[in-house]
This record gives C-alpha cells, structure tokens and sequence, in this order.
C-alpha cells in the first residue's frame, strides 16, 4: 500500500529548529496535522509535498527515498498551501488549466474535472470570471481545486477550510474524504473536532516533535 | 503622531527593508560595471562621446561628465527597475491607509530613503570614477573634479527619479503597467528634451530642460556652447580634442537649474502626498453589448459531476507548449491586438512597421505572463509540479518564438519572402529570453517590461 514516510527529518531555518528528528508514517487514509501557531505543521507539509527539503534525514514514497522517487511523487501530487500569489489577471479556469498543464494532465479532461470539483464547492459560476475579483473564501477554494486535479496518490492541504463558511468547509471537506479513501491525504486544520472521527490519524506538531493524540 | 515622527518611521522603516535586499547590492554593482565598459578607451570602444568626431582629452572633470552619461543612460532605468519592482514594492496599505497618519510624511520618509539608495549607488560610482580616473585620465587626477562634474550631473536626476517613483505610487493608474509605460515616455522625453534650447545662452531657463545634465557641460564654455557632439554610436576619427567641461558645470544658470531639479523632486513628492489615492481592488471592467461580448471569456462551459479524473498526457512538453501559448495570448483584447498587429505587417516597410508593432503587443504580453508565473508565492505551488519551473521557462520561449512567427506571417505570405519569418524568430525569441529571464530575477513583470521597451524603441528607431 502507498505511504509517505519520513525517517528522522531535521529542518531547521538558521539557529531555529523547526522540526528536530521526525520518524513518521502517513498511510492511506486522511492525516489531520494539529498544534499551535508557529509549530511547523506547514514546514512539514512543504517538506511533504517536496516544495522543501529537509536539513537531513529522508522522506521515502512507495518505498523509495527522495530525491530519487520525487518526479514519482509529484506525478501524483496535489498540493494546496496556504497562501499562494494567484495570478490575478487570469481567469480561474485558466489557471487551473495553467496548473493541469504543470502537472503533465490532458488539458480537456482536467478542464472537465475542474468544472465538476467546483461545481461540488459552489464555485463553478465564477470560473470564467478573473481571480483579481475573488474573495478570500473563493481564492481558497480555487487553491484547492487545483490540488484536487488528476487523481492525486499524495495531497497536501494546508488549512483549506480556512475563510470558508460552515457549509462551503463541509462539501471540502466531503471531497477531502472521498479521496482520502484511496490516497495519502495530509491535512492541517482547525477543524479537528469535526474531522477527527474520519481521520486514519491525529497528529499533534509541537516543539518540533510530532505525536500521536 | 507628529509629521516629523511619521517621516522617521516611514524612512527607517524603508531603510531596513533595502538593507535586507539583496537587490541592492547587485545595484550598487551595476554602475561601476557599467562605467567600466561605457568609458571609450583609445580605439573609440564602449559608448563613444564625440566632440566633432573627435574623442575628448579625458581629463578629470570630462570623466566625471563621462560617468554622469552612464547614470542618464544606464542608471535611470534600471534605478527605476529596482525602485519599483524591489524590497519595497508592496507596502502595507490596506493597514497604512486606514490610519490618519500624513500621507505627505509617509511619501516624504519613503522618498528619503529611495534618495539614500540611489545616492549610495552614486557614491560607488565615484569611488569606482576615482579607480578609473587613475587608470584612464590624461594630466593631473583631480578627485575633486571627478567627483563634483559626476554629482553635479547625476544626483538631481537620481532624486528625481526617486521623486517620480513616490508620485507613480499615488496614483492607482500609474502603480501598474501604464505607469512604466510612462516612465519610459518621460525618460525618453527626458533625454531629447534639451535639443529644445538648442544654441541658446547659458541659464536657469534654458539649462532647466536639462533634466539628464549632460548636455551643457558637453558644449564647454560659453558664449559659443557648442553642440557639435555626439553620443553612441559614433564613428570617431584618431586623436582627441580637448572639452573644457568645467567651462560648462559653472556656465550661468547651470547649478542653479541642477539646484532647482532637487527642489522640484521634494515638491513633486509634496504634491504626491496631498493627492495620494487609497488603493483600490480591481474591479471587473463592465460593458455592454456586442464589445461586452467580444471581451468577455462567456459564461462557464457546463459542469459534469461525472466527470472522471484527468489522466496523464501524451507529449506533455509539447501540451505545456500550447499552455503556455494560449496564456501568453490569454484574453479577447489581446487576441483582437493580435489581429491589428498581424495586419500591420502588410504595409510595406515590415522592418519598421508590422515587426515593431507585432514585437510592441509581445513585449507587454511576455512580460505579463512572465511576471505572473514567476511571482515567489506562485513558484512555491508550481515547483512541486512535475513540469519544473525551469521546463516551463523553455515552454514559454518557444511559445513566445510561436507568436511571434503568427503575428509575421501575414507580412511573409503578403511579400512570398521568409525574410519576415526570420525577423520574427530573432525577435520573439529575445523578447521572450529577456522576458522571462528578468521576470524570474525580479518576480515581476516590471524589469522585463521597461527593459524590452527600451530596447524595442532602439529597434523601431535603427
């Protein structure tokens, strides 16, 4: 079965020390990362979606270590951070497209599973429209929906449900759980409480040690 | 919170933010660079200044004019690059403007410190002068008038540019892609202006079009001020004259006007802050009828929930090719110019006609796409990718080359030549090189677009 591992990750940012040895499985299954403000959760999940390295130790996927196994990683990666200069002269749908043609998609397919993801999260109206005249909520959502393109085996979401309302967060999230059914999902939010029950695991990110809650 | 209190901070603040640019140290590098191989030796290399077809004796207070020419032509560019594309491009203005706090001393700080900067610059450059005087100069080394020619010429227009950045920032339609635009009018303007005065006596008045500040000294001393001289491109002939260009630095009105520049910054950025104009979110341009149409993207393509999940591509290199093709050319507008600058290409002269204008619409549709998809929080998403930034960089050169060859066909087939179809390459190719070059050393599209307009009105122009 596909899992990520890290085996010891040390990653530290001049004489801070943001996650100090690390040895951890993420399996199949949803993995919500929990913890305080400033704790490394987004460290780890950038580390997870390979957008950073770690001073030492290894990451290994399916078995394989990084660097080597990255391009096997990626091909199957959606990755949403938390904040991401959105092109703001484009369209949504064309940077999604812009997205599917990085990750090596067939544009008309990914053009048609845009319009279902964002139909799903009451998005759909607005995708022809500039992301220059999006909200908050709904440049969040776009972020997400381009992680979800593809069939993602790995997805990293750093706080997707943030800015979002009640209902809009639950239909993420429901997508956030059908795929976890069959893929390595990676998740910090503050909606553990809500999610927690669905979670194949709790981790909890504090004084750069990770622990199971 | 006094006014004078709010200008500290602002300028403080600006100061940290440059100290911690690398940026800056890479600015401070380009001047004396620059001066070294814009300085002519004996054969007449770098950027030749011709008094009569003649190279002047380089003696120090020459130098220092010589040095001057390099801020003018190298330096208030690329000071304006840095200026408006650097450490401070974004301010906190969704919290500043809500505060009640001077808007003129908050302009007032800023201009400080962008002034400090560019007088940095221009302090290395005199250091580098002195190096080169040493090497270089015929007759005595006079530091002094190295350094008095050089910063008589150069510190207003520095500090004028400051003072033009600080008043581009006040105005929403000039915080964009018009506003350098603008900039590179008013630089232009700048540098042909003083033909405008031609042959007229030295004064306040006449010397105040003189924005640059090289041309009086250039005429050497009164009452002939000769203009007889030429810079760049110039084929000069063995031997050197000798230029008097202390005769011109202390001609009649001469610092005055120098003087009266640095007063018109300080009040241009006064008036910046009085007519300073909060920021705004961009609104989506409404319009009517068959052009609301024409424009718009129209509405969304129905949505499938069934629709299953994409698949890898076959050749994805060459489908990240047509991506970023369509993006270059992303939008009606740019798709109706698309079609206008294609048709140019059947006047007759495509050199100086269609190939300009075909390279004009490019240069401002590479540097946008460029900007926007090297832009650092983006490169954050989009190096995780599969498709690298730097596969997506050659993507883009060659969908570049592809516009460029589309929008010269027209003039190709129109003349049975592939004269057209060559130009284009070479010059789709460059513009999409320096393009997407700059943007990813800056992350913006402002390098690349001030920088590609230079050199296409050297192009229009040869």
């Amino acid at each position: 079965m596909t899992t990520l591992s890290l085996t010891n990750i040390r990653k530290s940012y001049g004489r801070k020390t943001v996650l100090d040895g690390i040895t951890q499985d993420f399996p199949v299954g949803l993995t919500l990362l929990i913890g305080p403000s400033g704790a490394g959760k987004s460290t780890l999940l950038r580390l997870l979606a390979t957008a950073e390295k770690p001073n030492s130790g290894t990451i290994t996927w399916d078995g394989a270590p990084l660097p080597g196994a990255r391009s096997a990683l990626r091909r199957t990666l959606g990755y949403a951070p938390q904040a991401v200069d959105l092109p703001e002269d484009l369209t949504a749908r064309e940077f999604a497209l812009h997205m599917a043609s990085l990750k090596g998609l067939d544009a008309g397919a990914a053009d048609a599973q845009f319009g279902a993801i964002t139909d799903a999260i009451g998005l759909h109206a607005d995708i022809n429209n500039r992301i220059a005249t999006f909200s908050g909520g709904m440049r969040r959502r776009l972020i997400f929906a381009q992680a979800m393109l593809g069939a993602p085996q790995m997805l990293a979401l750093d706080e997707p449900t943030a800015e979002l309302d009640g209902e809009t967060a639950r239909k993420l999230s429901a997508l956030i759980l059908e795929r976890a059914r069959e893929a390595v999902v990676v998740m910090t939010t503050h909606l553990a409480d809500e999610l927690t029950p669905m979670a194949a695991q709790v981790l909890r990110v504090e004084d750069g040690k990770v622990s199971a809650t | 919170m006094s006014l004078q209190s709010i200008a500290k901070s602002s300028l403080s603040t600006s100061l940290l933010r440059y100290q911690r640019s690398w940026g800056l140290w890479l600015l401070l590098l380009v001047a004396p660079v620059g001066a070294r191989f814009m300085i002519s030796d004996e054969d007449g290399k770098g950027v030749a200044i011709a008094i009569g077809d003649h190279l002047p004796i380089l003696t120090s207070p020459v130098l220092g004019v010589w040095l001057g020419i390099v801020v003018s032509t190298l330096l208030l560019p690329i000071g304006y690059i840095y200026l408006r594309s650097n450490t401070t491009r974004k301010q906190p203005w969704q919290i500043e403007e809500v505060t009640a706090g001077s808007r003129i001393a908050i302009m007032l700080g800023r201009f400080g410190a962008d002034v400090a900067v560019l007088l940095a610059m221009l302090a290395t450059l005199t250091v580098a002068g002195w190096f080169l005087g040493w090497l270089m100069v015929s007759g005595p080394l006079n530091l002094w008038h190295i350094s008095y020619a050089l910063w008589l010429v150069a510190a207003p227009a520095l500090i004028g540019l400051a003072a033009i950045r600080i008043l581009f920032d006040a105005i929403p339609w000039l915080r964009r892609g018009l506003g350098d635009l603008c900039y590179f009018i008013l630089y232009m303007t700048s540098i042909v202006l003083p033909s405008a005065v031609d042959g007229q006596a030295s004064s306040l008045t006449t010397n105040i079009y003189d924005f640059p500040g090289f041309m009086r000294p250039l005429m050497g001393p009164e009452p002939s001020g000769d203009n007889n001289f030429a810079i760049g491109g110039v084929d000069v002939k063995p031997g050197r004259v000798p230029l008097d260009a202390m005769a011109g630095l202390d001609a009649p009105g001469y610092a005055a006007s120098r003087a009266a520049w640095v007063g018109i910054a300080v009040l241009l950025v006064i008036f910046a802050g009085a007519i300073y104009r909060p920021h705004r979110q961009p609104k989506r341009i409404k319009t009517a009828g068959w052009m609301a149409r024409l424009l718009s993207a129209g509405p969304p393509p129905p949505a499938n929930s069934a629709a299953i999940p994409a698949l890898a591509a076959s050749l994805p290199f060459l489908k990240l090719i047509i991506a970023e093709f369509r993006l270059i050319g992303a939008g009606r507008p740019f798709l109706i110019l698309a079609v206008l600058a294609a048709a140019s290409g059947l006047a007759d002269d495509y050199r100086h006609i269609g190939s300009p204008a075909a390279l004009l619409l490019l240069i401002f549709a590479l540097s946008a796409h460029a900007g926007r998809s090297e832009a650092r929080g983006l490169l954050a998403l989009t190096g995780t990718a599969i498709l690298s930034p730097m596969i997506r960089r050659v993507a883009f050169v060659i969908a570049g080359i592809a516009w460029s060859l589309i929008l010269g066909m027209p003039a190709a087939i129109f003349t049975v030549s592939a004269a057209p179809l060559i130009l284009a390459i070479a010059a789709g190719g460059i513009a999409a090189i320096i393009a997407i070059t700059l943007g990813s050393i800056s992350r913006s599209a402002f390098a690349a677009r001030i920088v590609l307009l230079i050199l296409w009105y050297g192009y229009l122009s040869s």
